[in-house]
C-alpha cells in the first residue's frame, strides 16, 4: 500500500497539538512527531482557571508547533492534512481549522475534518498489538473530563453511541468531588493517589444508574452524595481521607466497568477499547481488564497507550487516515467548527 | 416579580418553581444560577429545557463552557436556550472568545448561567433582565430563592 503522510492539528480543548504520522498500510505506522502545548503546567491549572481560553484565540501556539513539527520539510512532503472539527469550543476549534485550511490551500493536498471522539477511538489503534486484534464489532468506553460515552463500532467509520452520561462526565465527577474534599486540580490523579492505600468499601456511596436498564450514566447525583457524606464527617484525618477517596474512585469505577461489560455482552463484541483522559486511572484499567478476563473469555481488552490518552494530534491523524482510506474528504472552502458533533 | 422562596424536596418541587418562572421568561432573559457544587444547578437547567420543549437533555457544560439547545415552544417565543458554565472562568477576559454578547443578542435566546459569581462584571453590563436563582444547601435541605432585577 502506498505510504500516506498525514499532518494533523488538534485545538478542540485546552491543549494545542500537532502531529506527523506516516501510514504504510496497517502494519507500519510511525508517529514521527507528536507535540502538545499546554500554556501552563497542568498541575498549576486549578479547576477555576481557563487562561488558555484567552490564549487559544491566538494562532501563535499552532503556528509555533507547526514550525517545530515540520522543520525544514516542505508542505509537499505531506499527503494529507487532518484537523479536529468538533466537538469542542467553537473559537478554539476554529484556530486549528483556519491553520489547516490555509495549509490545504497552499499545498493543494486533501483535507479531512476529524471528530475528536473518533480520534480517541483511534488512539487505541495506534498501539500495534491492539491493531492486530481490532476485529469488529468493538465497544469503546470514551471517558474524560468532558465525555463519558459507550460507542459501538461496527466497522471503521461506522459507530453508534449506545450509552452516555445524562449530566456530568466521569472526569468532571472526579474533579469536582476532589474540589469538595479540598484537593487541588486536576482531581482525578489526586484522588487516585490518595486512594492507593485507602479502603474502597469504607464508605457506601450511591452507584448512580447501576440498576437502570439503559446503558446511560449519571454522575451529578453522586457529586451531591459526595458533598453530603463529606460534610457529615466530623473527623477528616489522613486515613479517613484515603478511605473516602478510595470509596469514591471505586464507585465511579464500578459504574463504568459494569455498564461497559453489560454493553459488551448485549452487542457481542470482540474487543473493548478504553480511551480518553480518565482511562489513565490505574484502578479503572486494572478492574476493567480483570472483569473482561473473568466474564468475557473471548473478548480482548484494548486500552490506549499512555502516550495517547490525553488530547493529542497523533490520534487525529489516525482517525483522519481511517476517513481518507474510506474515501472521505472535507472541502477546505466550507469547513467550519462543529461544536456539538457526535460520532 | 417579587422575591420567592421555595423548599426543594423532590423533582416535582423543581417543576413547580419552573412553572412559576415560565411566564417571566422573555428573549434576552438571563437566569443567573448560584449555588455550591452538587446543589442542583444542572438539574434545574435540564428541567427548564424540558419545560421549554428542548429535544435534547442538557448535560453539564463545564468542559465545553457553552452548550446550545433549540427550543420548540409556541407559548413563549423562545427559540433557543444557551447554557453557560463559568465554573472554570477565573479572569473575565477569558469570556471574550465565548462571544456571550452575540449569543445573547440572537433573537429568541434565553441564557442560563452557572457560577455567575465568576463573571460579575460582564453581568452588570447587561441591559437585558436578569433573574437570580440562588440555591442553598444545608445538610439535606435544599432551598431556592428567586429574585429579579428591575424590569422583570
Amino acid at each position: 500500500m502506498k505510504r500516506m503522510r498525514i499532518l494533523a492539528i488538534e485545538t478542540s480543548c485546552d491543549e494545542t497539538a500537532v502531529s506527523i504520522v506516516h501510514f504504510c498500510g496497517e502494519k507500519m505506522i510511525r508517529v514521527v512527531k507528536n507535540l502538545v502545548f499546554s500554556q501552563i503546567p497542568i498541575h498549576q491549572k486549578y479547576g477555576g482557571v481557563v487562561p488558555e481560553v484567552a490564549a487559544r484565540s491566538h494562532v501563535a501556539e499552532t503556528v509555533s508547533l507547526l514550525t517545530q513539527a515540520t522543520g525544514k520539510q516542505q508542505l509537499k512532503s505531506f499527503d494529507a492534512i487532518a484537523v479536529t472539527q468538533g466537538p469542542g469550543l467553537a473559537t478554539a476549534l476554529r484556530v486549528g481549522i483556519e491553520a489547516a485550511r490555509t495549509l490545504t490551500f497552499l499545498s493543494g493536498k486533501p483535507l479531512i475534518g476529524v471528530n475528536h471522539l473518533e480520534g480517541h477511538l483511534a488512539s487505541a489503534w495506534l498501539n500495534a498489538q491492539n491493531r492486530e486484534k481490532f476485529k469488529f464489532p468493538l465497544l469503546a468506553l470514551i471517558v474524560s473530563g468532558g465525555h463519558t460515552e459507550l460507542v459501538l463500532m461496527k466497522d471503521f467509520c461506522k459507530y453508534k453511541i449506545v450509552g452516555q452520561t445524562r449530566d456530568d462526565a466521569a472526569g468532571e465527577c472526579f474533579d469536582k468531588s476532589a474540589k469538595l474534599m479540598g484537593l487541588p486540580y486536576p482531581g482525578g490523579p489526586h484522588i487516585a493517589q490518595l486512594a492507593l492505600d485507602g479502603d474502597p468499601h469504607a464508605f457506601d456511596l450511591p452507584h448512580p444508574m447501576l440498576k437502570d436498564p439503559s446503558l446511560d450514566f449519571s454522575f451529578s447525583g453522586l457529586k451531591t452524595a459526595v458533598r453530603q457524606s463529606w460534610e457529615k464527617l466530623e473527623i477528616k484525618n489522613k486515613k479517613i481521607r484515603k478511605n473516602f477517596a478510595a470509596s469514591l474512585q471505586q464507585t465511579i469505577v464500578d459504574v463504568l466497568v459494569e455498564k461497559t461489560i453489560r454493553a459488551a455482552k448485549k452487542f457481542k463484541v470482540n474487543g473493548i477499547l478504553l480511551v480518553g483522559g480518565v482511562s489513565a486511572n490505574q484502578e479503572l484499567r486494572r478492574q476493567m481488564g480483570e472483569r473482561i478476563e473473568c466474564e468475557l473469555k473471548k473478548v480482548t481488552f484494548l486500552p490506549s497507550d499512555r502516550l495517547y490518552i490525553t488530547d493529542n494530534a497523533a490520534m487525529i491523524a489516525a482517525a483522519g487516515f481511517w476517513r481518507l482510506r474510506n474515501g472521505d474528504r472535507t472541502n477546505w472552502k466550507t469547513i467550519d467548527a462543529k461544536p456539538e458533533w457526535n460520532v | 416579580m417579587k422575591t420567592l422562596k421555595h423548599e426543594i424536596k423532590s423533582l416535582e418541587d423543581w417543576q413547580k418553581v419552573i412553572k412559576t418562572l415560565l411566564p417571566h421568561l422573555k428573549y434576552g432573559t438571563i437566569l443567573a444560577l448560584s449555588g455550591p457544587l452538587g446543589a442542583g444547578k444542572t438539574t434545574f437547567v435540564q428541567l427548564l429545557a424540558k419545560a421549554l420543549g428542548a429535544k435534547v437533555n442538557p448535560r453539564s457544560p463545564t468542559f465545553s463552557l457553552v452548550r446550545n439547545y433549540s427550543l420548540l415552544t409556541t407559548n413563549y417565543l423562545l427559540k433557543r436556550l444557551v447554557h453557560v458554565d463559568a465554573y472554570r472562568i477565573e479572569d473575565e477576559k477569558d469570556l471574550l472568545p465565548l462571544n456571550l454578547d452575540e449569543e445573547l443578542a440572537e433573537p429568541g435566546t434565553i441564557m442560563a448561567i452557572e457560577w455567575p459569581e465568576n463573571i460579575k462584571k460582564w453581568l452588570t453590563h447587561q441591559r437585558t433582565p436578569i433573574i437570580h436563582i440562588d440555591i442553598s444547601l444545608q445538610k439535606t435541605r435544599r432551598q431556592v430563592q428567586i429574585s429579579a432585577e428591575a424590569g422583570v
